[in-house]
Parts: C-alpha cells; structure tokens; sequence
C-alpha cells in the first residue's frame, strides 16, 4: 500500500476554497449553511478550518423493505468519494436483519473455510507396489541364501518399493454448504463490518481523477485502512476502474461478487447505495420463501 | 508560464536523449498542474475534549432544528427522523470536529445519547498509531496488529 500522504503546503482557508473545490468536483444540491446562533459557535476553531458545509437536501434512503416492528434500524453516514474530506452526504436506514443480526463467528468459520475448500482438487497421486514398475519376480529364493525372505523388489519395506496409504489420484474436496447458511455468513460478515466501524457507504464511485494516488490518499486521509474492498451494483464509471487498476490494496468487485471471504481479508467495505438495496433485497428473500421445490436456477414467479 | 518552460526544457532533451524521457518530462508536468486542485490535506488527529459549554451548543441545535416548542427535558426528544438526525449530527461533526461512528449511530436515540457521547474524551492514538499516520517512505510498511 502507498503510504505517501502529498503534503505540498496547500491548506484550504475560508470558505470559498472549501466551495470551489466541492462546486469544481461536481456536487450537486444547494449548499445551505448550519442554522446555530452566532454567539454559541466556536470562533477560535472557525479560524483554524474552512466553515462547515452542510446539505440543505441531505440523502436520507430509508428501508424499501418492512422492517419487523420489534427492531429498530441501524443507520449509516452517506460520504462521498469526490472530495478527500469525509463530510457526510446524507443519513442511510439499514435493514436489522441483514446489517445487524447476531454475530455468530462460527457461521463466519464455516463459510470461510466452504470457499477456500469447495473448489479444491488435489492432484497428489503416488503408485502402490502393483503400479510401481517392475517387482513380479521372486528376488532370490525362499531359503538358503542367509538374506530374509522377499517376494519382491517393490514392496514399500524396499528402496524405490510403492507407498502404502499415499494420496489416491485427484480428490475432489466438494461440498455445499445449505443455502441458508451461505446466506447468514453474508449478513453476519455485513453485521460485523458495520459494528466494527469498517462499513462506509457512498452515494456513487464517482472520482474527480482517474489518478491511483488520490484514492490512496483519500483511504489513507479517511483512515479506511490497508485494505478496502468496493462494491457496486451498476456500471462502474472509468475513473475509478483506471484508479483502481494501479493499486493493488484497493480491489473493486460487483455486487455478484460479494463474498465472506473477501470481507474477511479486506480491512474497509465500501458499499454504494443501489448496492445496499440489492443486498438487501437478495438477502431478505430467503427469509421469507418457501423451500425449493426444484432448482433456483429454473425460473420462479417471485424470484428477486 | 513555468510550465511552458518546462515543457520547452523537456522536449529540447528528449530531442537530445531520445523519446522515453521527453514522454517522462511530459507526465510530471501533467501531475504537477493537477495537483494543486486535488491535493491531500495533512493527517488530522483523533483526538477530542469535549468544550465547556456543549449542553448549551447541543441545546441551542436542538431548539432550530425542533422549534421553539421544546419541552423542559428537552434532553429526551427522540431523533426519530433521518431528517432531524443528519441535521443535528452533521451540525455537531461539523463544529466539534468529532463524528459519531457508524456502529453508534443507531444507538443515539435521544439527545441525551448524543450529549453523552459526546462529553467522553477521545485519547489521541498510541505513538504506534501515531507513526503509522504520519509521513512515512513509500517502501516502509509497519503492521502493528500483531
């Protein structure tokens, strides 16, 4: 990971700066200024940093889907990715049952260890005593020749003899999780990248530069972490593609793609809002439906 | 101006030395015209005192936000809406300079969790995570979690 922080000197003073630079980055919305009486705002920290920018218009996404009525929703800041400041863009309802069910660690363990296992073949393959070559012959005679008794050359008690119990050509490691479970490995991984702070939401990936170095400045500058895994449902715009393609910390992924093992191994999650509602949506499903009667696979009326 | 210098400069020597470094010249010119407008601000600390006159600041947000018709315990208004919320936060982030993190924020129900919160000092990182902020070579990498 880049760990550069460019530091040229340029620090943004009054709020015409901070402006500029949010108006030139493409934001959209009325700028509205915070409502506080005068007497109770802080001078002394006015001085130090650029006044503060706060939406008139906020994001504010509640939940599409209904919530049950004994849970509450957990929330999320909005940010945006268009400026290295993390002033938040707007308030996003989260859906309890898929961002904040119980933690179950060992559903995390389980489903970790199906992905690296289920697609592993082993191809260690050795050969017995009947498949190593040679060895039918009787080496010298039962009795009389003072040498303890043998019936072949290539019996595992010999050198270059087979192997007893070796690994038996390509086995396959396969298995299938149930689906059930799959599912609550995603929403326990969601649960816990949020209640440990490392779930950031977006409104869109849009970037000012298709430059590697601002988006590594800007996960350093947010304290995202060493690793951070983006996700997005729809088309990913070209800045961010080429942003990414340089670094190797940074990995974005569709929504498909979303999987324990990567949330495990990428410290950051960053989530746009469309890509909640398709997890969302996809997740709460199984909740709710009846138990396959043939493959998902084939086509199903209420299938999401 | 400077820029058409070093331009000029670098193509004189690419002339000279061949196409690899004028093409070089030519990128370092082009990143150093767009830094200035996308330059990375310095490292800001964690740390955070809360101020001697928040109750009268988060009441005096409270009472723009909700109207004049606030109740006496105006520390038990529920933040029911998203509106009401982004508002009240942001305004506090804002000018505290301290943003409440998103695994608490559905634990600030009324505005006494959100004085609460906010009356806790936050200690400034250890030095290790001090070093791991500040400015370090590009081929140092520290891993402090072990």
């Amino acid at each position: 990971m880049i760990r550069v922080g460019l530091n040229f000197g340029l620090r943004l003073r009054g709020g015409a700066a901070a402006r500029a630079l949010s108006m030139s980055s493409g934001q959209t919305g009325p700028l509205g200024t915070s409502t506080t009486p005068a007497s109770l705002v802080n001078v002394a920290a006015q001085a130090e940093k650029p006044p503060p920018v706060i939406l008139e218009t906020p994001i504010l996404r509640e939940c599409p889907i209904a919530i049950p009525a004994h849970r509450t929703p957990v929330q999320a800041w909005v940010e945006s990715l268009r400026h290295y400041d993390d002033q938040p863009v707007g308030l996003a309802d989260l859906h309890p049952d898929v961002f904040a069910v119980m933690p179950r660690v060992d559903i995390l363990h389980t489903v970790a260890i199906w992905q690296k296992n289920f697609k592993r073949i082993s191809y260690a393959k050795v050969k017995t005593r009947a498949e190593v070559r040679g060895g039918g012959k009787k080496p010298w005679k039962q009795k009389g020749s003072g040498r303890a008794r043998h019936g072949s050359i290539r019996s595992p008690l010999w050198r270059g003899g087979g192997v007893v119990h070796g690994p038996r050509g390509p086995t396959s490691y396969y298995y299938m999780l149930p689906m059930k479970v799959r599912v609550s490995g995603l929403k326990v991984a969601l649960t816990t990248k949020l209640m440990q702070d490392n779930l950031h939401i977006v409104d869109n990936l849009e970037l000012p530069t298709p430059d590697s170095q601002y988006l590594a400045n800007l996960a350093q500058y947010r304290r995202w972490g060493q690793s951070v895994l983006i996700v997005d449902v729809n088309e990913m715009p070209e800045n961010i593609t080429r942003a990414v393609a340089g670094l190797k910390s940074i990995t974005l992924v569709p929504g498909l793609g979303l999987n324990v093992h990567s949330m495990l191994k990428h410290e950051t999650l960053v989530l746009t809002l469309d890509t909640v509602a398709f997890l969302e949506e996809k997740l709460l499903w199984h909740d709710v439906r009846y138990t396959a009667l043939y493959p998902f696979r084939l086509p199903y009326c209420d299938f999401p | 101006m400077v820029g058409a210098l070093l331009r000029r400069v670098a193509a004189v020597r690419g002339a000279l030395w061949g196409g690899r470094r004028n093409q070089e010249a030519e990128v370092e010119t082009e990143v150093k015209n767009a830094e200035p407008a996308l330059a990375c601000p310095p490292p800001r600390s964690r740390r955070y005192v809360p101020p001697k006159n928040l109750s009268h600041l988060l009441k005096a947000h409270v009472q723009a936000l909700v109207g004049p018709a606030l109740a006496a315990d105006w520390q038990q208004t529920p933040l029911r809406e998203l509106g009401l919320r982004y508002h009240l936060l942001a305004q506090l982030a804002a000018e505290l300079g301290h943003t409440v993190p998103n695994s608490q924020l559905h634990q600030m129900r009324t505005a006494q969790d959100v004085l609460d919160f906010y009356s806790t000092p936050v200690k400034d990182a250890s030095k290790f995570d001090e070093l791991c902020a500040a400015k370090l070579p590009p081929n140092l990498k520290i891993t402090w979690e072990y």
